[in-house]
């Protein structure tokens, strides 16, 4: 009968289905358990073993271990404050940028992201080009005050980490407050001033209820960033502040004690889980609050024409205000690109450093050749990006089977699972991941041999969950509708998802795809840690190079980082939403 | 002739029913209008329809063919769904094609079927656009067609006119008459709009709780529904539920809302609602009131002129608060100056009175 024939051929595409999500998910799985969860299980086996007498004894030590203890507070104070300051500024200058409408608006804003997306060591170069002992702000000072003591000290000072953080940081708030602040109606506001409120009422009980989830939000952000930051701490305040970051690092690294390293990470992982949740909800809130909601605030133009002293001078302050903040976090990255063409010797060329660079003298800080550098880098890029991709997208794949569990009116199970599975992941650090895959891995000829493996496997976790999100992003905009069109014209699951679910997911891929490589290729946490002398990135190359006498090349370097980044991220910005997540 | 064949369909979304033992027959070639409030199930109907919810128990047969457990690939249907979702990457054409391409047709017959269904939707000089650049109508026409390419067995279409503005929806609506009559296709067609069934409608089918009510042509449901929920998902007039009977020596006395009703008959079976037209109404201007007839009180809350002889006036009832009484009359009728907040006495000959 050709009805059961029918039928016989519909139920093995369905188990042919079956299968293949089968396979995703194990393929996924093992992916997952031998590179990040199995090293977690190690730290934790480390964390709470011990080789040499009592275990209580020994924890007992390392809590009331007196750098431990200090570490942990000055982590959590300069956090804290590095998230208080960047609120100061980045609160009213979202404000502004929601409020007023100005030529170059649009431009100024993506200035301002810049930092943050740039590496953390090229933000570093930049911080003490700027501000470092020899650096401009100090060099204007002295010859200003005819001074011989710097204004600004950013060597092992809390300033200079919590300067160096708010800096990198600021952008976080500023760019998710102004949808906040553009979200709020203005019919609200006119309302509640015809039922006679007045501003300080309409701001408690209308505007800062509308806004407290995204600033609530942006910071667990800063605060989460901050509290990870590693390249930084570890240059400007080591050895007389760190972080728990640098202290893991140095209890592996520099004097080994892996139990202490391991029960360090532990307090890390749990920490990091426990604000990433709290971000989770907060930002869930606030998207729900914002949905299909339009800019409604009224902008307002810069006017200067009319005799209106008040705002006239008004107008003057919020500019000079945003004059201001924009130096104050582009000035350093211009700051590299301009001391890169600044010879340090008399005699040297201006284009020293990319001469020095191009032509492939090998640099002897370095032990390594620049082209080299750049060439590991672009490849561990390339291919982190790639593997990113084949597991994010696997991920979406596994995803997409609710399609089929909606027909049955059911979340479906595997969604549940994956979504936690990559929570996670997002909530450690750099430096818990790469301390539980040298844990793991460390005595295995792999290691010893094709270190950057272990390199790319790190920079691929830490990149997942950013492209997963965006692919995420993209398919979840697809209504299922349309899939229900398509099938009902008879369209077959592969052919629905060649000619709708994929054209219509490319940007999302894209922009994922960009977002791993931007991140793989300024990556400097988990690389140094792992690979260290036997394997060097150009993120590794300018760190070590940077405090030499010659300037001009490592700041070439980062100038040739700089370039890259802003490319991927123009790019980003072209096809969709640049995300600020962890 | 039986087209499709639905018994005992059941569907259950968090414990609660929204399909419940449902049987339906739909007719070759009509135009099946599914009538419910929204939330009713009539959209779980049409999904299990074409294929994309699976029902938990009952059986569809499609031409005396099991199709319950087959996949929407495999079963014809034109399913138009309420959002207006084209495939936003591809142009009207290629939207239209889909389903050709899909079953793998070749390329003649495919030119040949894409000319035939945009000139019947007449799309066709809309075939190079994209969907964001067309009217809310025109998508509508094109996922029209998109759904007719594959000259489907039955055409399912979700509310079709719901997001199209007022001036085209009678337009579009006369258009899916047009081409459903040409081509004698099978067609559900789902809305909670009791006048979209009357312009279009050769059966409606009233659905509530889970089930089909009561099904026929409209004008006898009109005139005859099954009870005052029917009634009043059909959108008719000065209908009333009926809060309590009871017979005295007169005949039975019904209790409405808006007041007591007395009949000079006792009735045999219970009824659940009364309807009176609003053209059965006259303003009683006299001082004498007629034994006879039922009475009522209010006080003029508007007046709507429906022509040049003709007003509507809706009429507060005393004693009834949120309860009112369409009246249709001729000018001349009116004794008294209509002037809104004025009182007014109405009266009915018993005997208009509608039962159900």
């Amino acid at each position: 009968m050709l009805v059961s024939q029918r039928k016989k051929t519909f139920e093995r595409k369905a188990l042919v289905n079956k299968f293949t999500i089968a396979l995703a998910i194990i393929f996924l799985l093992s992916f997952l358990a031998s590179f990040f969860y199995l090293p977690l299980i190690r730290i934790f086996q480390y964390g709470f073993s011990s080789e040499t007498g009592n275990l209580a004894i020994i924890l007992r030590e390392i809590i009331t271990d007196k750098v431990n203890l200090y570490s942990l507070a000055f982590t959590f104070g300069q956090a804290l404050a590095s998230t208080f300051i960047c609120l100061i500024i980045g609160l009213p200058a979202g404000y502004f940028l929601a409020k007023y409408e100005f030529k170059g608006k649009k431009l100024l804003i993506n200035l301002l992201t810049i930092p943050f997306v740039l590496p953390p060591i090229v933000v570093l170069s930049g911080f003490l080009v700027t501000y470092g002992n020899s650096g401009w702000i100090n060099v204007i000072w002295k010859s200003l005050t005819n001074s011989s003591s710097p204004l600004i000290s950013i060597f092992g000072t809390i300033e200079g980490v919590i300067l160096a953080h708010v800096f990198y940081n600021i952008s976080v708030i500023i760019r998710i407050t102004i949808p906040a602040w553009q979200n709020i109606d203005y019919d609200q506001v006119e309302v509640s001033r015809t039922l006679g409120a007045n501003k300080r009422r309409i701001f408690r009980k209308i505007i800062r209820p509308q806004i407290m989830n995204h600033v609530i939000a942006a910071s667990l952000l800063v605060f989460v960033y901050t509290f990870n930051s590693f390249a930084i701490v570890l240059k400007l305040a080591n050895p007389y502040y760190q972080t728990i970051e640098v202290l893991i690092y140095k209890s592996i690294r520099v004097s080994p004690d892996f139990t202490e390293a391991s029960f360090l990470a532990i307090i890390q992982l749990i920490l990091n889980s426990i604000i990433i949740i709290i971000y989770i909800l907060f930002d869930r809130k606030s998207r729900q609050s914002a949905e299909g909601k339009e800019s409604n605030l009224k902008t307002t133009i810069f006017q200067f024409s009319k005799q209106k002293w008040n705002i006239i001078i008004r107008n003057l302050g919020v500019i000079f205000f945003l004059i201001l903040v924009g130096l104050f976090t582009f000035l350093p990255i211009l700051a590299v690109i301009i001391r890169s063409f600044i010879p340090d010797k008399v005699g040297n060329s201006a284009f020293y450093g990319y001469q020095e660079f191009f032509s492939n003298k090998e640099i002897s800080v370095l032990n390594a050749n620049p082209l080299t550098l750049l060439g590991n880098t672009l490849w561990i890029a390339a291919i982190s990006t790639v593997v990113t991709l084949l597991l994010s997208l696997i991920i979406v794949f596994i995803l997409r089977s609710r399609y089929q569990s909606i027909k049955r009116y059911k979340t479906s199970k595997a969604e549940s699972l994956i979504s936690y599975l990559i929570i996670l992941p997002m909530a450690t650090s750099s430096i818990t991941l790469a301390t539980g895959v040298y844990l793991q891995f460390r005595n295995t000829s792999l290691f010893d041999n094709a270190v950057w493996i272990f390199v790319i496997i790190s920079h691929v976790i830490i990149s997942v969950p950013f492209a997963t999100r965006s692919i995420l992003a993209a398919y979840n905009r697809i209504d299922v509708e349309l899939l229900n069109v398509a099938s009902t014209l008879g369209a077959s699951r592969t052919r629905i998802f060649r000619k709708i679910e994929l054209p219509m997911i490319y940007k999302g891929i894209i922009v994922g795809g960009l977002f791993s490589f931007a991140i793989s290729l300024g990556e400097f946490g988990a690389t140094y840690f792992l690979a260290r002398e036997d394997f060097k990135t150009l993120s590794i190359g300018i760190y070590d190079s940077i405090s030499t006498q010659t300037m001009q090349i490592p700041l070439a370097m980062a100038s040739l980082l700089i370039f890259v980044t802003i490319l991927c991220f123009y790019a980003i910005h072209r096809l969709g939403e640049i995300e600020l997540k962890v | 002739m039986v087209k499709v064949n639905i018994k005992g369909l059941s569907m259950r979304y968090e414990k609660k029913y929204i399909l419940d033992d449902l049987n339906l027959d739909i007719h070759q070639g009509e135009l099946l209008v599914i009538l419910g409030e929204s939330g009713c199930g009539k959209t779980t109907l049409l999904k299990i329809l074409a294929g994309i919810i699976e029902p938990e128990t009952g059986s569809i047969h499609l031409d005396n063919q099991d199709i319950t457990n087959y996949p929407p690939q495999k079963r014809k249907v034109g399913y138009v769904p309420q959002a207006q979702v084209l495939f936003p990457h591809m142009d009207v054409e290629h939207n239209v094609k889909f389903g050709l391409e899909a079953r793998k047709l070749s390329t003649d017959v495919i030119e040949e079927k894409l000319k035939w269904v945009t000139e019947l939707m007449q799309i066709d000089d809309l075939l190079s656009r994209y969907p964001r650049e067309i009217s809310g109508g025109q998508k509508q026409r094109v996922a029209l067609a998109r759904a007719m390419a594959i000259e489907p067995d039955i055409l399912l279409l979700d509310e079709p006119l719901s997001s199209i503005d007022a001036s085209g929806r009678e337009a579009l609506a006369l258009t899916i008459r047009r081409i459903q009559k040409e081509t004698e296709t099978t067609t559900v067609y789902v809305t909670h709009s009791s006048d979209e069934a009357r312009l279009i409608s050769d059966r409606v089918a009233v659905m509530y709780d889970g089930k089909v009510q009561q099904i026929g042509r409209l004008l006898d449901i009109d005139h005859n529904p099954k009870n005052y929920l029917i009634a009043k998902i059909m959108g008719t007039s000065n209908v009333w539920p009926v809060l309590y009977m009871s017979d005295n020596d007169k005949g039975s006395l019904i209790t409405l809302s808006i007041g007591d009703i007395q009949l000079h008959e006792k009735l045999k079976t219970k009824i659940s609602g009364i309807r009176i037209k609003p053209s059965s109404f006259s303003i009683n201007t006299s001082e004498r009131l007629s034994e006879k007839k039922i009475i009522f009180h209010g006080i003029i809350k508007s007046i709507i002129e429906q022509d040049e002889d003709n007003v509507r006036i809706v009429v507060d009832v005393k004693n009834a608060p949120s309860e009112y009484i369409k009246v249709d009359c001729s000018k001349e009728d009116i004794k008294i100056e209509p002037k809104t907040n004025t009182e007014l006495t109405l009266e009915v000959d018993p005997s208009e009175v509608v039962l159900f």
